[in-house]
């Protein structure tokens, strides 16, 4: 074997890193971390005889992270992923000051839609390190210079002598004793050389899937491991007065009955853990069985008052009699409204939507005296750790976390809780302990999507140009994207005020957060006010995105919109569905276009109605800007997906509570839509703009789907919906 | 209680346990076949379909004290050894599965749907499968249904 001279090669190829991992002498290894010995970069690893596994930073829910990841990896290393395995990479990150897991310069948790825009760069630069230390250990192999070599078919390839060597016999030559820090500044393909990027990958666990692979959190069992399922109180902010102990201990199986204490146990804070209580045994079905039969008396009396309709009073009287907590202005609005030649008003009002992830909340915890190792669907390597640690107090690095695929996440599976639990009561218990959510459980202790109230008010010149924007919101989360965005600073007059109302609902991310409804909010009035103009909407919107070139928003991630880009996106729609061409009766087309985060998508709905209080959506056209596309198979899959998810939580999406207690907790109760009620056409277009780096996906078709069903609802039958659920207010 | 007798992909087994329990957790927890999936409990989403003697049903609602004599098969028992069932590899072809979750029930119904329907139309699908997909795959699993048919009747 020649030896390489690690020091000299650091030397020669760091230069000035974009940025430095660190592996295993690293003092921020986690406990899962400790052997590297087969690690090329965090970015490949090879077992002692010789298979390639490609290893992903962040988890996929559905999203197709694990399959964009390993294209990446792919492109740059000539890996051929029908062949390859694949798997989640090790923690990159680091403990901050504080003792938490922190990320480094590889993202490792999936939020935002700005998983494949972080991952891009780092993901690029760390394979193409791979293969720079591929090509430099076969060039001594071969005492040949790096320049006759070059990467081919998943080996070395030396131009000269027609040679291959293959990465894993180069294994051993890359790896040192010292490999503790690895630096990348090595340069990524040439876009003209790509031969992956931009074209379409299959889900590479398509196979395992249909097959039934046990690839999912709920799969995961940890050698005696014991099955918890918890009685979490219903009541929110509630808490356990007392239950029938003996009788749950002398059920079949029942290893033992442990009271789980709310977390934090300040109850003017939000809980992160439910009190509840957690029947333990040998197998799901005994635990269950035995939660059923668990007689609790419950505390409800904090949120006793809490039904829904008194939460939608309570934003009604804040509009009416309430100060806004703050506001946005420029202008006067005042005298836009004075001076207009017809002012618009309405409300829009939306109730708090379930997450509904299809794999309910799981995790197996096996936590020791000094160390913990878990097994998880969870949205972030990073967070889950976090959970851990929040869970046990032990340091990060004594912690392990396998975070398997996730089904589906929301933004849900981004929190702590099921993680906390399981940690909790293995520690209590003293054994592996897997708690499993029911979906009761699921919905029961979700972290709604908030619900609010919105006035409406637009003023419009005799042109029928729109001269005046005011929007004023009262909601249970803090969403003030519908009072700060577009047209605000689009029109030279604009107020947007926003008002937050205090109660016991939890509320946490759901996909698309804020922009899911404020896309519906300001898409659907300014389709209202087109009408009230007498203008068709694709004019008036046009005509909108005309008065500026762009716009940096002051929402996060504060993107700046390029408002030619709109232009495009909306008349490539209208081009596609072939927008304003008669309909049959009963039938409409609605147009929309919203930005996410730092993607922007525009559909065009067709919709049939099905007699006065039902319709179908027959099609949808679609074009979206998520900047360079990756892998187009999978982002016009999270086209679908988000046009899906926002039909469904549009038509049906309507959590209820009773006296504090959510009385909407299985699919019978909270519905969503089948085939039968899905649209067989979806059409979608990647715009082009040339862009060098991806951007957005993953949220983006959501918002501007349910503007574009109602609105064409209002073409099709003359019925504005200014309410959601559209099922309940037809 | 007393035993059970019954087939498990082609595999004779007997159950003397608790006959409430859901023949579901029978699979993932004792016959280690964690492909079959928990979704609601209730019947109502399809995760957890498997065949019972032939029929597309939910199993996290079918006691083992009902299924002494039936024939089950799962997800992991659709393909003839190595070879896919054309349902499986239409599923991969169209690329359906985003999360994956729900994908077994969501091929254990179709494949069962297939064998009434063999060359089934738009609304013929809609009528005939409600399996629930959170990620929204029904564009694609349209297509891969009319994929496999054609498949079926070619084979």
């Amino acid at each position: 074997m020649n030896k390489i001279s690690r020091r000299g090669f650091l030397k020669s190829t760091a230069g000035t890193a974009a940025f430095a991992i660190a592996l295993s002498t690293s003092p921020h290894i986690l406990a899962a971390d400790t052997d590297n010995s087969g690690n090329v970069t965090p970015c490949l690893r090879f077992t002692a005889d010789g298979e390639i596994f490609v290893c992903v930073p962040i988890p996929d829910m559905g999203q197709g992270m694990i399959t964009t990841a390993a294209h990446i990896i792919a492109e740059e290393l000539d890996l051929d992923l029908e062949t390859t395995h694949i798997e989640m990479m090790s923690f990159q990150g680091h403990a901050d000051a504080t003792g938490r897991a922190a990320e480094g310069p590889m993202p490792q948790g999936a939020g935002g839609s700005l998983s494949t825009m972080m991952v891009w760069g780092p993901l690029q630069a760390t394979a193409a390190y791979a293969r720079e230390l591929f090509i430099h250990a076969a060039a001594i192999q071969w005492q040949t210079s790096e320049r006759n070599l070059t990467i081919k078919g998943g080996a070395v390839y030396n131009k000269k002598t027609r040679e291959s060597l293959q990465y894993r016999d180069l294994v051993s030559h890359t790896r040192q004793a010292e490999y503790a820090v690895l630096r990348g500044n090595a340069s990524p393909k040439p876009a003209k050389d790509r031969t992956r990027i931009g074209r379409d990958q299959r889900n590479v666990h398509a196979q395992a899937i249909a097959t039934g692979s046990p690839l999912f959190g709920i799969d995961s069992d940890a050698p005696d491991m014991l099955q918890a399922v918890i009685r979490r109180c219903p009541h929110l902010n509630g808490s356990l007065v007392s239950y029938n102990r003996e009788t749950l201990l002398a059920m079949p199986g029942v290893r033992h009955v442990v009271e789980v204490a709310r977390r934090p146990d300040d109850l003017t804070r939000p809980w992160l853990v439910p009190n509840g209580l957690a029947i333990i045994a040998d197998t799901f079905w005994q635990a269950k069985k035995a939660a059923n039969a668990a007689e609790i008396e419950w505390d409800g009396s904090r949120a006793a008052a809490e039904s829904s309709s008194v939460l939608k009073a309570r934003m009604v009287d804040h509009l009416e009699n309430g100060t806004p907590a703050d506001s946005t202005r420029g202008g006067d609005i005042d005298a836009a409204v004075k001076n207009a030649a017809q002012v618009v008003e309405a409300t829009y009002y939306h109730p708090h939507w379930a997450h509904a992830c299809m794999e309910p909340h799981n995790c197996a915890a096996d936590v020791k005296e000094d160390s913990a190792e878990i097994w998880t669907s969870h949205q972030s390597i990073t967070e889950s750790i976090n959970a851990v640690a929040a869970a046990t107090d032990l340091p990060i690095h004594k912690i392990k976390s396998n975070v398997m695929r996730c089904g589906t996440g929301f933004g849900r599976k981004y929190a702590p809780d099921f993680i906390m639990e399981a940690c909790l009561l293995s520690k209590e218990v003293g054994s592996p302990v897997k708690v499993t959510w029911t979906r009761e459980d699921e919905m029961e202790q979700d972290h709604l999507n908030p619900s609010g109230m919105y006035k409406m008010r637009a003023a419009i010149d005799n042109d029928g140009r729109l001269t005046g924007w005011h929007v004023r919101t009262a909601a249970d989360g803090w969403i003030r994207n519908a009072a700060k965005e577009p047209p605000m600073g689009l029109v030279d007059n604009f107020l947007g005020e926003w008002g937050y109302i205090e109660n016991n609902v939890r509320r946490g991310p759901w996909r698309g957060p804020q922009h899911n409804t404020a896309g519906w909010v300001i898409q659907g009035f300014l389709n209202e006010v087109a009408h009230a103009a007498g203008r068709d909407p694709l004019d008036f919107l046009l005509e909108l995105f005309s008065m500026k070139d762009v716009q940096k928003l002051d929402t996060w991630p504060y993107p700046l919109l390029e408002y030619s880009r709109f232009k495009k996106l909306l008349k490539t729609v209208a081009k596609d569905s072939k927008y304003g061409r008669r309909m049959k009766k009963g039938w409409g087309q609605g147009i929309a276009i919203y930005h996410t985060f730092s993607g922007t998508c525009a559909h065009v709905v067709e919709v049939e109605m099905l007699g006065e209080k039902d319709y179908r959506v027959h099609k949808v056209t679609s074009a979206i800007d998520c900047g360079l596309a990756v892998n187009p198979l999978g982002i016009r899959a999270q086209v679908e997906s988000g046009i899906h998810d926002g039909l469904c939580a549009a038509k049906y999406g309507n959590f209820l509570f009773e006296s504090g207690v959510p009385i909407t907790n299985n699919f019978d109760t909270y519905r969503k839509m089948r085939i039968g009620e899905a649209p067989p056409e979806i059409n979608v277009r990647i715009m082009d703009f040339g862009d060098e780096e991806p951007r957005g996906t993953g949220e983006v078709s959501l918002p501007p789907v349910i503007p574009a069903l109602t609105n064409a609802i209002f073409s099709a039958s003359g019925k504005r919906i200014r309410t959601l659920p559209i099922a309940e207010n037809l | 209680m007393t035993k059970i007798n019954l087939t498990i992909n082609g595999q004779a087994t007997s159950f003397d346990g608790d006959g409430d329990m859901p023949l579901l957790w029978h699979l993932r927890e004792d016959a280690g076949l964690k492909g079959t999936k928990f979704g609601c409990g209730i019947g109502s989403c399809g995760a957890c379909t498997v065949h019972i003697d032939g029929e597309a049903t939910r199993s996290c609602s079918i006691p083992m004290s009902s299924l002494d004599g039936a024939n089950i098969t799962t997800i992991e028992g659709l393909a003839d050894g190595a070879r896919l069932h054309a349902v499986q590899e239409a599923w991969i072809e169209e690329d359906v599965a985003q999360c994956g979750y729900c994908q077994a029930g969501q091929i254990m119904a179709a494949a069962a749907f297939l064998k009434d329907v063999p060359n089934p139309t738009d609304e013929d699908i809609d009528n005939g499968i409600n399996n629930l997909c959170r990620c929204g795959t029904y564009f694609r699993i349209r297509k891969a249904i009319k994929s496999a048919a054609q498949k079926l009747q070619n084979a």
